[in-house]
């Protein structure tokens, strides 16, 4: 009897971190609401531009956590929405098409995606160090494309009457929420998601069981890349245009949203599809909120050091379940 | 292995390239280095890159990675420069200062980093993010986003970065000392064991706490070194770099660590990143060489290229052996 | 019935935070009307302005900074909100909605990832928004002319770059340097290409069979900087050219260096990059940059020999605009279009010069004083507006 209360609130304490991310992401909106109604601005204005900054993020994410889930991390994501969304623009400035560009979009993205992966399995490199190299290659080749076209402007733009119509919260969501939805299917409901946690977790085992390491490594980079190609699409609908900085800070945004969501870094078993969402619209509402209290130049440092304390102090708590006696690496 | 194949192995890369890009500067007219202050920035230069190298790789080869390498050192710049102005007003013996600062302050940070790693147990690469935030949001709040321009530029830094000698002699004491500790002391052989069988070495006794905070010390006050030599490089310290902004530096060195890796076979590891930086530095003045030829875009694609070609030959070594050697009848 | 309970969750807090983000379709088409204004502010109410900056960190920019928020803020009634460093265009966006949402009155930007698209949504939440120290591109301006919440444009245009550069080319040439290096910065942005075609030009050089603006300005562009196989030069000899900074900036200047030029002409940033090594080496050298505390000792004690800058109460004369559209007196030329003022650079070749310039635009009392910019604020004519700031 004794060891079942033990057992019950141990999983009680389980159920409760686990629940930790959502509670943040919770806490934050809420102080963001009454921050911002305390100053008197428009609520349903910031929430607006909230969802905005956060929509891209927690697309691209979300695609990524297919990769996470193995035990990689891929850092190229943020140059590879560049890229895509520089041949986009490209492709329909020489063809007038939006059917074309958004086809090449995707091509794009899931193709540097798959570059990405093939390396990384058929030449066996580190995924990681394979994905600095296509991160440099990718940002290197849509600047040359972004300034050579550019001209005086800086930038290569499409018409804004193309996307404007798309530029609404209705279609934002819709993209998410279908998306989510997939990936949720595929990720908690298909044998690739239970699989890709198995690999993630235990790769030896894994492919003891005759799971194909190559097979699932390329359906996540697959998963990414839409992700990807998603994330660049609904950049050029919020902004017409691209510059060789545009989407510069998803590739590093990722992994804090993915980590703030609560989902470990060595990725396996405890992999959660919904961390990328809850961790990219908290990370965004925490930064909003310091800049709402924190003001002035010197502020920016001040609230980048609050926003990283907070940072690790979730991940110190949603990584309670899983300490290990050793150091964790 | 006999010596002889040991000097070759280790002298055959750093001399192939130079062969190699020699003869390319040569049938263009071109020369690499082309007069003394050009020969002590190549000295300079190999100092930065052996030294970042071996700070990626203390920490890397036990599997913490370690994204607030680039953060620390310009944080120890940032200080050590405002404290020996302070003290010196930029007077005789600034530069000497300012470098025993840099050492204590980034080991300081590096300490810090550690105990932040050791403390919460959460994986080193998340401690990391939220340190290089934290780091950088520091640097930004002390230098209100400005370059740190006043402090670093005196008689005693040029003298320092106008004779090749005084990096050269960096170089010899930091590889000396490095050797020294990893190879010849009772620390060094504990982060052997630990590298090689984490779980081993912590139930033979062996104790990993307190090796990773040296790791984190030496790594701290290796970067406090190059942030020195950085600012005697460009003589201006960017105090603006927020959201990641520092991490480049820790790219810079990944294709010297696998040449180095792959060099040290024949010798020593740590010989191998002197030769690898070497070998850089070389590609580095060819580039500036070269540069009204090639851009910095097309610069950065080579780099990645030459980093995916070296570890697809790096692990496929065996199966391209297997199919380069004459088959038997 | 974990997971799910998480799901749910997930999902209803995106939601909640779309669905009252979404009443924003009907608060967006008021937002004009609520968070902007139509009707002209009242002379007592504090006016509220946002300035977009891509640059924290630069001499320049901290210039502009310190004289807006240290003397024209305690001279007027209004108060200065300075971004973040806004990296591309959607980060230039979100902030124009935040400064609406806070019921901002006016933008001034100083970020020019996508002035377009900024502009557009200006226009949407009703803020008034200016151009500050540059220009938009000539179609761009065609496009919003004749808009009402697009106050206008006071800085150098491409001509002016072009001719700064120029001036500094001709200078060297026309005292004598038979050898010189070129630092072109950050080539392509535009007002480093003018910039450096201007130097290539007032060198006597053609680029690629051009010498006029637009001819080199275009192949600029193409090259992504200067290929040297392109250039012929008559007199002067180009004996390195080099722009960026990387890893090999300090080879690449070290090998123009050792070759002893009699000049080393930089389009930006050279003061804040080489200004050391520069002195070090006793070679004359110039810069496109601004009148700082710094650039004086370099050209008392070092070998700064010519700069062109701006002041930082250049940027008063734009202020002074958006005042007026805000409070209801906009400056509009004879057709109703918006304000388009090229401003040019000062120049100094030696001290003296340099400190009467630096000296007499300083702290409390800058070139555009709050007595010189009271002469503009109100109601007031394009043309005197213009007469105004041509002046100085």
């Amino acid at each position: 009897m004794e060891q079942e209360a033990i057992l019950r609130k141990y999983k009680l304490r389980q159920r409760l971190i686990d629940l930790l991310p959502l509670a943040a992401l919770a806490a934050l909106f809420a102080i963001l609401c009454i921050t911002v109604q305390s100053k008197g601005y428009r609520l349903d204005m910031y929430l607006k531009i909230i969802f905005n900054e956060g929509v891209v993020l927690a697309v691209v994410a979300t695609g990524a956590v297919f990769i996470y889930t193995l035990g990689s991390f891929d850092i190229s994501l943020g140059a590879s929405t560049l890229f895509s969304a520089t041949l986009g623009v490209m492709t329909y400035n020489a063809t007038g098409s939006l059917p074309l560009m958004i086809l090449v979009i995707f091509g794009v993205a899931v193709g540097c995606s798959l570059l990405s992966s093939v390396l990384a399995s058929v030449f066996h490199i580190p995924v990681f160090v394979t994905t600095v190299a296509m991160m440099s290659v990718l940002s290197a080749i849509a600047a040359q494309i972004i300034t050579t076209n550019g001209g005086a402007v800086g930038g290569i733009s499409i018409p804004s009457a193309l996307v404007k119509p798309l530029d609404n919260m209705g279609f934002k969501i819709a993209v998410l929420a279908i998306f989510w939805l997939i990936c949720f299917f595929v990720f908690d409901f298909t044998k690739i998601g239970r699989k890709q946690k198995f690999l993630g977790g235990n790769p030896v085992c894994a492919q003891l069981t005759g799971i194909q390491v190559n097979k699932y490594a390329i359906i996540a980079f697959v998963m990414a890349g839409i992700g990807v190609g998603l994330g660049a699409f609904l950049t050029l609908v919020y902004t017409p245009s691209v510059t060789a900085t545009t989407a510069g800070s998803i590739g590093m945004n990722i992994i804090v949203a993915i980590v703030f969501g609560g989902m470990p870094i060595s990725g396996g078993p405890r992999s959660r599809i919904y961390s990328a969402l809850v961790g990219g619209f908290s990370y965004i509402l925490l930064n909003n909120i310091l800049k709402l209290v924190i003001d002035s130049n010197i502020g920016y440092g001040v609230s980048q050091i609050v926003s990283a304390v907070f940072f690790l102090a979730v991940v110190y708590v949603t990584g309670l379940n899983y300490r290990s006696q050793m150091l964790p690496r | 292995m006999k010596t002889s194949k040991k000097i070759i192995g280790t002298l055959a890369i750093p001399v192939i390239v130079a062969a190699v890009l020699l003869i390319l500067c040569a049938a263009n007219g071109k020369s690499m280095i082309a007069n003394r202050t050009s020969f002590n920035y190549f000295t300079l230069y190999t100092a930065i890159v052996m030294i970042t190298t071996m700070a990626l790789s203390i920490n890397l080869g036990s599997g913490r990675f370690d994204f607030s390498l680039g953060a620390m050192a310009v944080l120890a710049s940032i200080l050590s420069s405002k404290i020996s102005y302070a003290l010196l007003a930029g007077g005789t013996g600034s530069a000497v200062l300012m470098l025993c600062l840099n050492i204590v302050i980034g080991g300081l940070l590096g300490l810090c980093s550690g105990a932040l790693y050791v403390t919460l147990r959460i994986p080193p690469i998340i401690t990391s993010l939220g340190v290089t935030l934290i780091y950088e949001g520091i640097s930004f709040t002390v230098t209100g986003g400005k370059y740190v321009m006043t402090e670093v530029r005196n008689a005693s830094m040029t003298a320092f970065a106008g004779n090749w000698y005084f990096s050269a002699l960096i170089i010899v004491l930091v590889l000396a000392f490095i050797v020294y500790l990893f190879d010849h002391t009772r620390f060094g052989y504990d982060y052997k064991a630990l590298q090689s069988g984490q779980k081993v070495a912590v139930n033979t006794g062996i104790r990993e706490v307190p090796n990773a905070l040296w790791c984190y010390v030496i790594c701290g006050a290796l970067m406090g070194i190059v942030g020195f030599l950085n600012v005697a490089r460009s003589s201006n310290i960017n105090g603006g770099s927020l959201n990641f902004g520092s991490i480049g530096i820790m790219f810079t060195a990944f294709l010297p660590m696998f040449i180095g890796g792959y060099i040290g076979r024949y010798s020593n590891d740590k010989l191998g990143y002197l030769m690898a930086a070497l070998c850089m530095s070389m590609l580095n003045s060819t580039f500036a060489a070269f540069s009204n030829e090639i851009s910095a875009s097309a610069q950065s694609i080579i780099n990645a290229v030459l980093l995916v070609v070296f570890l697809i030959y790096l692990n496929n070594e065996g199966l391209l052996k297997k199919i380069l050697s004459p088959k038997k009848a | 019935m974990k997971k799910a309970l998480a799901l749910i969750l997930a999902l209803v807090m995106v939601l909640a935070l779309a669905a009252c983000g979404n009443s924003a379709p009907a608060a967006s088409n008021d937002a004009p009307a609520a968070a902007g204004n139509d009707a002209p502010a009242a002379n007592d109410k504090p006016i509220k302005i946002g300035v977009l900056v891509s640059d924290v960190s630069g001499e320049e920019a901290l210039g502009f900074r310190a004289y807006y928020e240290n003397y024209i803020a305690k001279n007027y009634n209004v108060t200065f909100t300075y971004t973040e460093q806004l990296e591309d265009a959607a980060a230039e966006k979100a902030a124009i909605e935040k400064f609406a949402a806070q019921g901002y009155d006016a933008i001034l930007s100083l970020s020019a990832s996508d002035r377009t698209t900024q502009i557009e949504t200006c226009i949407a939440n009703g803020l008034y928004y200016a151009v500050v120290s540059g220009m938009l591109d000539d179609a761009q301006f065609e496009q919003f002319k004749g808009e009402q919440y697009f106050v206008g444009q006071i800085g150098p245009s491409m001509d002016t770059e072009y001719e700064a550069g120029y001036a500094m080319g001709k200078h060297f040439a026309d005292n004598g340097a038979k050898t010189v290096g070129i630092y072109g910065a950050f080539i392509p942005n535009p007002m480093h290409v003018y910039r450096t075609a201007g130097v290539l030009a007032g060198l006597g050089c053609t680029y690629g069979g051009a010498s006029d603006k637009d001819g080199i300005a275009g192949q600029l562009f193409g090259d992504q900087g200067v290929n040297m196989e392109k250039l012929e030069c008559g007199d002067v000899q180009v004996i390195g050219y080099f722009q960026g900074f990387g890893d090999t900036t300090f080879d690449e200047l070290f090998a123009i260096v050792g070759q002893q030029p009699d000049a080393f002409l930089s389009v930006g940033m050279a003061t804040t990059f080489f200004a050391d090594a520069l002195n070090g080496a006793k070679i004359p050298y110039s810069d496109i940059d601004s009148f700082t505390s710094g650039n004086a000792a370099n050209m008392a004690d070092g070998t700064l020999v010519y700069l062109a800058g701006k002041y930082s109460s250049s940027i008063g004369p734009i202020f002074a605009a958006v005042m007026n559209a805000v409070q209801g007196n906009p400056v509009r030329d004879a057709e109703g279009n918006a304000l388009s003022i090229s401003q040019s650079y000062l120049v100094a070749t030696d001290s003296a010069a340099f400190d009467s310039i630096f000296n007499g635009d300083k702290g409390d009392s800058p070139i555009f004083s709050k007595d010189v910019l009271d002469t503009v604020i109100g109601a007031v004519s394009y043309d005197d507006f213009v007469k105004l700031v041509e002046s100085k």
